[in-house]
């Protein structure tokens, strides 16, 4: 966590250890980033069994009466019509898995392309139009660019995913890009360049894979902002369509809250506190662990 | 003089730029937005009718021809009304510094503590302090806008708390009621900023600080807090400057939206998302320009700026 | 080493300094001693890593602690020892007792402030002047290492010069204060070959001039050979050999030293290919081999050495030192 550069010390490597084997070794002694992937794991099990049927398919139904407090039967008690809240809470586990990987993953891959290709043809026209179009996005602001898009592909239910991946990837864009710029000077690249290898082949084969460390990060991250995100938009009537999520119990809380019931709004909150939480430790000990020039 | 020029210059660089956003937020806002004519016309309108407001709308032109007359009317600024009757710039005078006293408190309070705290970290790095800050930096990271604005409400103004402020709605006519209706969303938005900024601010400082002039300052026998406030912090200017400049857009048009909509707030985030759920056109043309009028003109400040603090730059 | 009549300037005794990792604790500096005489300029030499700069920079406590932390030893400056000495007081001594320069001239000067402002804050610093006075001075140490036009370079921004100006803009800071003593590490290395004749060139004259004593700390023998009047040879963090350098480079006494003479480039040498290496590699810091810590690169290598660490210990000339079972 604290990391400091050593002036004149050569830092110790065992030898023919790749990044990943050290990363791996690092993580594994970072203590708060191994009880932080445990409660990530837990939360994935959650999901897992959402997704296989095995738990919480009870969610839309009408099992008890109006803001029943917490029982045997009702772990977290029930909502305003009478359902039950732990099932809707773990339920919406597995959807915020879903928005956070879909997003996370498709946005990393289109910075990651988009980003190779502006760096390496850094200079040229091809450049100038994807850094131009990064630049765009940049500048609309978020909340309204979402709410446009979600406007645009009205009742799509993919309309909140397509927004937040067509402004998400813009920061990995830019990172991938100026790491392309620094790697294509490289020798390795300007060899496989002198021997004929298409271009494309280069980045993808060559270039995009010594990046990935950065990926990772920036995809642990999106994933992060994926969630956050979710919550407020399906607020705002952008979100989730059909299913249940911890933006709609917030939402639907709200008028639970004025009346003094709370159920619902602490499981949402405290249960998605937990997930983010967790995930920020893992992304910072991610972080730490790929950081080549940390020591200590 | 130069920096008239420069700044000139500049500007025409961000042409293409605001291009762009005008181009992307055209399509996405009004050439796929929500079709009015049915709002417009009500119940069982006429085929006739129907085209004819078609026709009024431009919904019946090409897409580059409705572009180009949309660009046209933002050079003109030329909005018309918006579809409640009222000008738009009416509306933009009247929602405008409600977003701007609603959002600027919590702004800048947010950006001076988070640096405070930043500064505390990285002066004591690695000790408890720092550990602490971070920790609580983290945890407020990790909690939702909206939770933190739900939450606030209950703790400050719901009768289970310390009801002392409104739950909703504005009145500014009064400093003393625009501090309790501002408030809340002060300390909400401030809280959602905290984790961010200080993270952010301590990262720069701490890099600054293993910088090898720092060393050199040492080795000179410069006492530690003058390097500290004085050669570390001037060099941290830049990146102080470009996150503040740069989330100026941001907070100015989208960031009150959330606060506006949950507070009942008349502000222009809420207005310009109504504007983009009911397809409003000339609502959306004036937000449109302004946003990336606004972004042209931090992008020339900042770099006018940047000018001031770091004899490196240039203005060529 | 064997005392000597004169009293020394600085005088280093069984110095070791850690650095706390997460793989382990690193001892970058392992029990080093060594004296520098008054106006005399000691080589401090070895590969990057052996400990040579960690060792200049703890003797003004300028390695960050933590992680680093000096584990045992003194440092006494003309009887004075700074190693339990109180912050404040380490600060008055760096830039006006020993001063310190550095490699990199290039990023060694705070980027956004002028010279004459960096110069000035130095003055006032530990001098009693005005910001006025000092900079009166400040033009004149310019002066003094050959700047061109001082005054109206004061207010210079560090980009705006060259390497070797920037570096000797950081000697004129150097000699602010008249100090004793001046660490120069490795103050030559990043600039091209004829500005580094030159300002070694300056560093001698400025030395005879101030009367001051010179570490210089460096991993160019040749810069050694021709500056040094004694040199002190580390490797792995601890010193292997000492002595004057016209015997050490003459007679080296110890496997690694002459190993580091023989692969110096020379013009006598016909082709490159015939140059001698030193075989394998430095060990790793954090697993240290129990015995001579250059005994697997040795070639005179013996069972002894693999078990049992050679102390260093006098031999041959007056002065000088080695630590080898076998030495040559």
């Amino acid at each position: 966590m604290n990391a400091v550069v050593l002036p004149g010390v050569a830092v110790p490597r065992v030898r023919g250890e790749s990044l990943w084997r050290k990363a791996a070794r690092k993580f594994a002694r970072d203590r708060l980033g191994m009880v932080a992937l445990a409660v990530v794991l837990v939360y994935l099990v959650a999901a897992i069994g959402v997704w296989l049927g095995w738990w919480a398919m009870g969610w839309p139904d009408l099992t008890g009466t109006k803001w029943e407090p917490v029982s045997r039967g009702h772990w977290f008690g029930t909502n305003i019509i009478g359902q039950d809240i732990f099932d809707r809470a773990i339920f919406s586990t597995a959807t915020a898995f879903e928005v956070g990987l879909i997003v996370a993953l498709v946005a990393t891959a289109l910075g990651a392309i988009i980003g190779g290709f502006a760096g390496f043809f850094a200079g040229s026209w091809i450049d100038d139009v994807l850094v131009w179009l990064m630049g765009v996005l940049d500048a609309i602001p978020f909340y309204l660019f979402v709410a446009a898009v979600a406007y645009a592909l009205t009742d799509n239910p993919w309309a909140m995913h397509v927004a937040m991946i067509a402004t998400f990837w813009v920061g990995t864009g830019r990172l991938i890009r100026g790491e392309v710029i620094k790697l294509r000077g490289m020798e390795y690249v300007e060899a496989a360049h002198s021997i004929g290898v298409p271009e494309v082949v280069i980045i993808f084969r060559h270039i995009l894979p010594n990046t990935s460390h950065i990926l990772l990060v920036q995809a642990s991250v999106m994933f992060v902002s994926a969630i956050k995100a979710e919550v407020i938009l399906s607020f705002l009537g952008l979100g989730i369509k059909d299913g249940m999520s911890w933006g709609l119990m917030i939402d639907e809380s709200t008028k639970e809250v004025l009346a003094g019931f709370y159920n619902n709004f602490l499981a949402a909150s405290l249960l998605m506190f937990g997930l983010v939480m967790a995930f920020n430790a893992v992304a910072d000990a991610l972080q730490d662990a790929l950081d080549p020039r940390k020591v200590g | 003089m130069e920096i008239l020029q420069y700044s000139l210059r500049k500007l025409l660089a961000g042409l293409p730029l605001i291009v762009g956003v005008t181009l992307v937020s055209f399509a996405l806002m009004v050439y796929f937005g929500p079709d009015q004519t049915y709002l417009l016309l009500g119940k069982n309108p006429t085929p006739e009718q129907i085209l004819e407001v078609r026709q009024q709308l431009g919904y019946d032109q090409p897409f580059l021809q409705r572009y180009l007359g949309f660009l046209r009317e933002i050079v003109t600024l030329d909005f018309g009304d918006a579809s409640t009757g009222e000008p738009v710039t009416t509306l933009l005078a009247k929602t405008i510094p409600v977003s701007l006293i609603l959002i600027l408190p919590g702004f800048i309070l947010g950006h001076v503590v988070g640096l405070l705290l930043a500064l505390a970290a990285a002066y004591w790095r690695g000790r408890w302090l720092d550990k602490l800050i971070m920790a609580v930096a983290v945890t407020g990271m990790s909690v939702s806008f909206l939770i933190v604005i739900i939450g606030f409400q209950i703790v400050f103004s719901s009768s289970d708390g310390l009801d002392l402020f409104p739950v909703r709605g504005w009145n500014a006519s009064s400093l003393g009621s625009y501090l309790t209706y501002v408030t809340v969303p002060t300390l909400a938005t401030m809280f959602v900023a905290l984790g961010y900024e200080t993270r952010f601010y301590r990262s720069i400082i701490v890099e600054e600080m293993s910088r090898d002039h720092v060393r050199t300052a040492r080795a000179f026998g410069l006492p530690e807090s003058r390097i500290f406030f004085r050669n570390i912090l001037k060099n941290c200017l830049i990146p102080i400057i470009t996150r503040i400049m740069f989330s100026i857009p941001q907070v100015a048009i989208g960031g009150a939206l959330l606060i506006e909509s949950y507070f009942g707030i008349p502000g222009i985030g809420k207005a310009t998302y109504e504007a983009i759920i009911t397809g409003d056109q000339p609502v959306l043309k004036a937000v449109v320009s302004l946003t990336a009028i606004l972004f042209v003109l931090v992008v020339v400040i900042t770099d006018i700026l940047y000018r001031a603090v770091d004899p490196r730059v240039t203005l060529k | 080493m064997a005392p000597d009549p004169q009293a020394p300037v600085l005088r280093v005794r069984d110095l070791s300094v850690e650095f706390v990792t997460e793989e382990g604790v690193i001892r970058a500096v392992d029990r080093v001693s060594f004296d520098v005489q008054p106006n005399e300029t000691l080589g401090l030499v070895g590969e990057s890593g052996c400990g040579k700069t960690v060792t200049g920079l703890s003797i003004l406590r300028l390695i960050p602690m933590p992680p680093g932390r000096i584990a045992s030893g003194s440092i006494e400056l003309n009887g004075q020892d700074l190693v339990p000495l109180p912050d404040g007081e380490i600060e008055d001594i760096r830039g006006r007792d020993i001063s310190m320069i550095f490699q990199e001239p290039m990023t060694a000067l705070n980027p956004v402030f002028t010279i004459g402002n960096q110069m000035t804050d130095v003055l006032c610093r530990h001098r009693d002047l005005t910001r006025r006075q000092a900079r009166v001075v400040a033009a004149e140490l310019l002066a003094k290492v050959n700047i061109p036009a001082p005054a109206s370079r004061l207010g210079d921004y560090p980009h705006q010069l060259s390497g070797g100006m920037r570096q000797r803009v950081m000697i004129a800071m150097a000699l602010s204060c008249n100090p004793q003593l001046l660490i120069a590490d490795e103050p030559t290395t990043a600039l091209d070959v004829t500005t580094q004749a030159q300002v070694l060139r300056q560093i001698s004259e400025l030395q005879a001039e101030f009367r001051m004593a010179v570490i210089l700390v460096t991993h160019d023998l040749g810069v050694v050979a021709e500056t040094c009047r004694r040199a002190v040879v580390m490797y792995c963090g601890s010193i292997v050999e000492a002595g004057e350098v016209a015997a050490l480079f003459g007679q080296p006494r110890h496997p690694y030293t002459a190993g580091l003479l023989a692969s110096i480039p020379r013009l006598r040498t016909e082709r490159l290919a015939e140059l001698p290496v030193i075989p394998g590699r430095v060990p790793d810091l954090l697993n240290l081999p129990t015995g001579c810590r250059f005994a697997d690169r040795c070639p005179r290598v013996q069972e002894r050495c693999r078990v049992e660490r050679p102390p260093l210990a006098a031999a041959g000339a007056p002065g000088a030192a080695v630590a080898c079972h076998y030495p040559l």
